[in-house]
């Protein structure tokens, strides 16, 4: 008579199901929602998911601890899915990767799927490389409905970036740009949370319209053109301004830096007790902390 | 190594033959005890060897059996098939006093006889016997994808469990309508 492994008894279908692969088990979940609590309940924790975009591939690395009993036997180890050209899911093994070809499981399945056998809500990263054709991007999107962080790398080209920034930004809690775009006016302007600029080889050039009509959070650039007079410029436009304005945070560093005096000049302000900062107070009641100018300026607004 | 013929749970068996014991032999005489299965056939087993068993040891422990009295009365197992015990006797006499090897290649490959294996072993309480079968179920499914685990394990889809449960539910709702109108009718 034949026996399903779903019909032993829970403790040994249990002790079967820990003593499974990662890539087993994670094969297993897949099966049926039952399957999927059995895993759930196993063994194995997803730490967390990123993702990385290679040409016209889109690469899941889910970093898996398996509990085996102490430390030296426990395995942790990162497991790859690959989703291919035409659409067939290329599977981690032990031996290289396994073609799912006519699979019933979409990649957006698979990433929700994996998602919420673990703990964590979203994928931590999604990483975009240099090679990405841009009409690949609409692919990608369809894939991710939210990430914490958008990398966009280095060797990413100007366009590529833009387009990147443009279409998968509004999908995460924080952006890093690795390439610094020349102009990026449209894309300070997008409702956004978080915005890293971390290209230290080519200064981000921002003009004083770039920073009055951003709409970032907290916006972060690591390497900027910017003169003092347009800082000083900004502030005093703020202090007479009494509308919205969305950014919470400011902070930007310049290989020449900036001459406290001029940033500050004609500005009404109270010094931080022992702090090399500015208070700025608004008639509306709003105000601005100015600090650490020299190499890096921070505007904190309170 | 383990002796087997035909015999029942109430008659005692007749004298089984056992395999000669190795030269070094401990010097006290070891006892055995005789077990069947679903196909009353008697093994003979050494003390040594069903220490691997938790259950049987505990009865052993709690009967206080002579040897005279174990061979008349044979421990039934009548919910494991005979050759799943055969198995079973035959790798509790093979790692008789031996500590366990961290892999065992000589379980069953068949999916039905190892998960036989799999719930005697349960029954019998013997832990070290089912982490190795408990590992050779894991082994079915390496490398295989979702549909043939589903294949391989018979794994139903969530349309056949959900179809299953509602089946079952218009089944437990029948009977507990026939259930009320047995006791409406007691009633009259």
């Amino acid at each position: 008579m034949p026996i399903s492994l779903l019909s032993l008894p829970a403790k040994d279908l249990q002790y079967a199901i820990n003593s499974m692969d990662v890539s087993d088990l994670l094969a297993f979940s897949l099966c049926s929602k039952r399957t999927k609590n059995l895993v759930k309940s196993s063994n194995l924790q997803i730490l967390r998911i990123c993702a990385e975009v290679d040409e016209n591939r889109i690469y899941l690395g889910m970093f898996v601890f398996q509990f085996r009993g102490n430390f030296q036997i426990n395995i942790e180890k990162t497991i790859r899915i690959g989703l291919c050209e035409d659409f067939s899911i290329a599977f981690e093994r032990e031996d290289g990767f396994q073609m799912w070809k006519n699979t019933e499981f979409t990649f957006s399945y698979l990433i929700a799927h994996f998602l919420s056998l673990s703990n964590i809500s979203t994928l931590l990263r999604l990483q975009i490389n240099n090679m990405v054709p841009i009409g690949y991007l609409d692919t990608v999107k369809q894939q991710f409905s939210k990430c914490q962080i958008l990398e966009i790398s280095e060797g990413c080209s100007e366009e590529l970036t833009k387009m990147v920034f443009l279409k998968l930004a509004p999908l995460a809690g924080q952006v890093e740009v690795g390439n610094n775009p020349r102009d990026v006016s449209n894309l300070l302007t997008l409702n956004l949370s978080t915005v890293l600029f971390k290209d230290m080889r080519h200064p981000l050039e921002l003009k004083l319209d770039d920073l009055l009509n951003l709409n970032i959070y907290d916006l972060c650039v690591r390497n900027t053109v910017i003169s003092a007079n347009e800082l000083n410029r900004f502030l005093q436009l703020w202090m007479s301004n009494h509308g919205f304005y969305r950014p919470m945070m400011i902070n930007l560093r310049s290989d020449n830096g900036w001459d406290s005096e001029k940033v500050m000049k004609g500005i009404k302000y109270d010094n931080v007790d022992k702090e090399p900062s500015f208070r700025l107070k608004r008639e509306d009641g709003k105000e601005l902390k100015v600090a650490n100018i020299g190499v890096c300026v921070m505007f904190a607004f309170l | 190594m383990s002796s087997t013929e035909q015999g029942t749970s109430s008659a005692a068996p007749a004298e089984p033959t056992t395999a000669p014991e190795s030269a070094a032999a401990p010097e006290v005489p070891e006892s055995f005890y005789y077990v069947h299965g679903k196909d009353k056939v008697v093994h003979k087993v050494s003390a040594g060897a069903l220490q691997h068993s938790a259950l049987i040891h505990g009865m052993i422990s709690n009967l206080g059996y002579t040897e005279e009295q174990a061979k008349a009365n044979p421990f039934p197992f009548e919910n494991i098939d005979g050759d799943i015990l055969q198995m079973v006797v035959d790798w509790c006499n093979q790692h008789k006093g031996k500590p366990t090897p961290p892999e065992d290649t000589n379980l069953p490959k068949q999916k039905e006889k190892l998960f036989d294996l799999v719930l005697a072993v349960n029954y019998l309480e013997i832990k070290e016997l089912l982490t190795y079968c408990c590992k050779q179920v894991a082994m079915m499914v390496k490398g295989k994808s979702p549909e043939e685990i589903r294949e391989i394990w018979m794994i139903p889809t969530d349309a056949e469990d959900e179809a299953a449960e509602k089946e079952a539910k218009k089944r437990a709702g029948k009977e507990a309508a026939g259930e009320t109108a047995a006791a409406a009718g007691d009633a009259k």
